[in-house]
């Protein structure tokens, strides 16, 4: 079982009706191959983050949908949408393997961590590796003479112009 | 020459996703995301948030996903 979400940006000039009618007619593209849709989303007008096509704004719809062994008719939407003037972005990612993965993980830090020592739960976080020391600190080295104090370079302060 | 070393007491980092479980980077989670893009709205590197590898890959995906939205932006001027 595959599992998918589709999110696309409207027109925003569109009205609500027109937006939902769109939504309506990919999903029955969609359900006419086999897919089920599980759950739909709007979010209605939202703010974009950089103009798209000198709009400033978009709307937004999501579409939840799954089905046993790879979208069909998915290809459809997807190049119908790209045809479709009236909408300014779209995203399809499969989430099936990402939510299986998150859900093998234990949601929270169990608080008695000695009850389930057998839980391999634990893997997920090799933390001791990580420290192999901050690469910002390298100013202060004294043998080089004369160049004195270029400290203080780590950090991300400077740089953020 | 001996000048005394300075020491820099530096807070050590950690994943912020595997401190919290998060499994998931989801492009929707606008609040989960801005946290790693600063005001140029880069994406934060690893050696400044901590973030771990694994998970640095998936918030990577992520932003760049709601980005390509205008959920984030690319940058800002």
């Amino acid at each position: 079982m595959r599992t998918y979400e589709l999110c696309f940006v409207a027109d925003p000039r569109l009205s609500d009706e027109d937006v939902v009618a769109m939504t309506e007619d990919y999903k029955t593209l969609l359900t006419s191959k086999g897919v089920e849709i599980t759950k739909e989303e709007s979010w209605g007008r939202r703010k974009l983050a950089y103009p798209i096509k000198k709009l400033t704004e978009g709307k937004y719809v999501l579409i939840f949908f799954s089905s046993e062994g790879g979208a069909q008719g998915l290809a459809d939407v997807e190049r119908r949408l790209l045809q479709n003037d009236k909408v300014l972005r779209f995203l399809t990612v499969r989430t099936d393997e990402d939510l299986k993965r998150a859900a093998r993980v234990v949601p929270r830090r169990n608080p008695n961590p000695e009850t389930e020592a057998g839980d391999r739960g634990d893997r997920g976080d090799r933390d001791d590796r990580g420290d192999r020391g901050d690469r910002g600190d390298r100013g202060d080295r004294d043998d080089r003479g004369g160049r004195g104090d270029r400290g203080g370079r780590g950090g991300y302060a400077g740089r953020e112009d | 020459m001996a000048r005394p070393k300075k020491v820099f007491f530096r807070r050590r980092k950690v994943c912020k996703f595997c401190v919290d479980r998060i499994e998931h980077a989801d492009y929707k989670d606008l609040k989960l995301l801005q946290g790693f893009v600063p005001e140029r709205s880069k994406i934060l590197p690893r050696r400044i948030s901590g973030t771990c590898a694994r998970h640095q890959r998936l918030l990577q995906t992520a932003i760049k996903r709601a980005r390509h939205l205008a959920l984030l932006p690319f940058t800002t001027d």
